[in-house]
């Protein structure tokens, strides 16, 4: 099966001197779920902001390498033609407009060309019930969980083939994490879409992804199945905590992030 | 009885004008210091329109508004849109720029005189008896008219979609794009709508009370009412243009009527050192400026 997205040999730049993504290759096909994992700075937020076409704000640019998304170059589109071509994005912070109300967040999302917006409403309606009670609700007075929720009804608004979810987990209870989680998946089943998750949360992320990326520095260390990750020995011991065997840190850097993490 | 009338229409003028000034802050944070010349504009476009259909009056004033929209999108198009992106400084000097070459253009293009659209459209200003007062057609034509845009504003912004879209940008552009907005496009229905209200005020008024350059003040003195208010909401332009109104006739009948081009800006800068944000604006929107 062909890939619905292909990120190839992508290099960013941050204002002419920081490389932040070097070569990084990575591909998403149709209905997918699938994960990008890496600790900060990592590079796992810009490749999603060089998918969106954000870049440009940050004094960023592609270098080299290429996004195709159903066949099509992405560079140089304007972020809001990206998201009418199906690629939506649920960024880390600031996922909803605080002053509107639940209802008008929805409205405010434009439907791609020839989406079907009363049942994509619906479907939104549909993933998440609670938000149906909030209708009314101003979104700024939304606990962080709801926030969430009403993100990605808003994207799933914005008819996306491909949905592009910035740190599911940040800042939110375990149990809203995992419920989360399920709707995503959830999402994935019902309108067969293509979901990226760029997770910290290894063990959130890999429980519903069915392949993943692991990036370092800016490159792809490891990938592939979902299950092959969960089960590798340094996903074990440096994503989710586990006690393995291996016991000898590589290096002191991943020590030492490796304790801030779970110390 | 004629002082609350004559505070009404005053009001009015400066509400019509202030939502101008609200409508494109509140969607780009850009201050658009060329309101009033814009709005002379329309007024002396009024008076090209009303000579090529003398016997048209009602086609000569939308003809007029119609021009008047299609300069506002064309500002926003050729000028506006290249600062999208770039410090907000540099387009509010841009909208300064614009300001004084309009000024300029006018009396190029008119002259300096002192001209009459209501004489030209071949109307007289009636002055009509209300609740033991009178008050001017036009003078009346522009409480109607303010009250209809703003009546119309508010729904347009709470209800239509694309209204909800340009609260949504205002309030965070890059959001808004990534939910598939298009930025340029909402500035554009922005700039469209403040040019026309705009334009609304400055026929209303050049038919009240006659044209020439010196409209563009009322255009500066209306900026006091929108930033009494706070710059972002609608509600604090139409309380903050009956603030300044009020203080304004009071100030000429008891007082002293050189006063009247002073006191919008005494009000100004009392409200600045009390309440910076105006009186409905939120704290950390002004901030941002």
């Amino acid at each position: 099966m062909s890939a619905l997205l292909r990120v190839e040999k992508l290099e960013v730049v941050y204002g002419r001197a920081i490389t932040a993504i070097q070569g990084i290759t990575l591909e998403a096909r149709k209905g997918e779920i699938v994960a990008v994992l890496g600790t900060n700075g990592a590079g796992k937020s810009t490749t999603l902001r060089a998918i969106s076409g954000f870049l440009g704000l940050d004094d960023a640019r592609v270098t080299e390498g290429a996004i195709h998304f159903k066949g099509k170059n992405l560079s140089n589109r304007p972020p809001y033609l990206i998201t009418k071509l199906g690629i939506v994005l649920v960024p880390e912070r600031d996922k909803v407009f605080p002053s509107l109300s639940v209802v008008e967040n929805l409205s405010a999302s434009v439907s791609g060309t020839g989406a079907d917006r009363k049942r994509l409403e619906e479907m939104a309606f549909n993933f998440f019930p609670k938000l149906a009670e909030l209708r009314g609700r101003t979104a700024g007075l939304l606990s962080g969980g709801e926030r969430q929720m009403l993100a990605l009804a808003s994207a799933i608004v914005c008819g996306p083939e491909l949905l592009l979810v910035d740190e599911l987990s940040l800042g939110l209870a375990p149990v809203v994490v995992d419920d989360l989680a399920q709707r995503l998946v959830e999402i994935r089943n019902t309108l067969g879409i293509t979901i990226l998750l760029v997770e910290q949360n290894a063990a959130v992320a890999l429980s519903i992804a069915d392949r993943g990326y692991v990036l370092e520095n800016g490159r792809v260390v490891l990938d592939g199945d979902a299950a092959r990750l969960r089960n590798h020995p340094d996903i074990q011991e440096f994503y989710l905590g586990g006690a393995g065997e291996r016991r000898s840190y590589r290096d002191v850097k991943q020590y030492r992030r490796s304790r801030r993490w779970y110390g | 009885m004629q002082l609350a009338i004559n505070i009404a229409v005053l009001a009015a003028i400066y509400a019509l004008i202030a939502c101008g000034y609200v409508l494109i802050y509140r969607v780009s944070r850009v201050l658009n210091l060329a309101h009033g010349e814009l709005m002379m504009l329309s007024a002396y476009l009024l008076l090209t329109t009303a000579s090529l259909f003398s016997k048209n009056p009602l086609i000569a004033i939308a003809a007029a508004i119609f021009l008047s929209l299609c300069v506002g999108v064309l500002v926003y198009l050729f000028l506006m849109r290249r600062m999208t992106g770039e410090m907000v400084l540099a387009a509010v000097l841009t909208t300064v720029a614009l300001g004084v070459l309009l000024r300029g253009l006018v009396v190029l293009v008119w002259s300096a005189q002192q001209q009459n659209p209501a004489q030209a459209l071949g109307w007289v200003n009636y002055s009509i008896p209300v609740f033991g007062g009178r008050i001017s057609a036009a003078g009346a034509a522009l409480i109607i008219t303010t009250a209809l845009v703003y009546a119309g504003l508010f729904l347009f912004l709470r209800f239509s979609r694309y209204g909800i879209r340009m609260r949504a940008a205002g309030q965070n552009p890059l959001l808004a794009a990534q939910r598939g907005i298009s930025l340029h496009a909402i500035y554009a229905l922005a700039w469209g709508l403040s040019t026309l209200t705009g334009a609304l005020a400055g026929i209303l008024i050049s038919l009240d009370s006659g044209l020439d350059s010196t409209m563009v003040l009322i255009g500066l003195k209306a900026f006091p009412a929108a930033l009494v208010g706070g710059l972002d909401s609608l509600v604090g332009a139409l309380i903050g243009s009956l603030i300044i109104a009020a203080a304004e006739v009071l100030m000429i009948y008891y007082v002293d009527a050189l006063l009247s081009d002073v006191v919008p800006f005494l009000v100004l800068i009392l409200m600045l050192v009390v309440r910076p944000w105006g009186l409905f604006g939120t704290r950390e929107e002004l901030d941002r400026v």
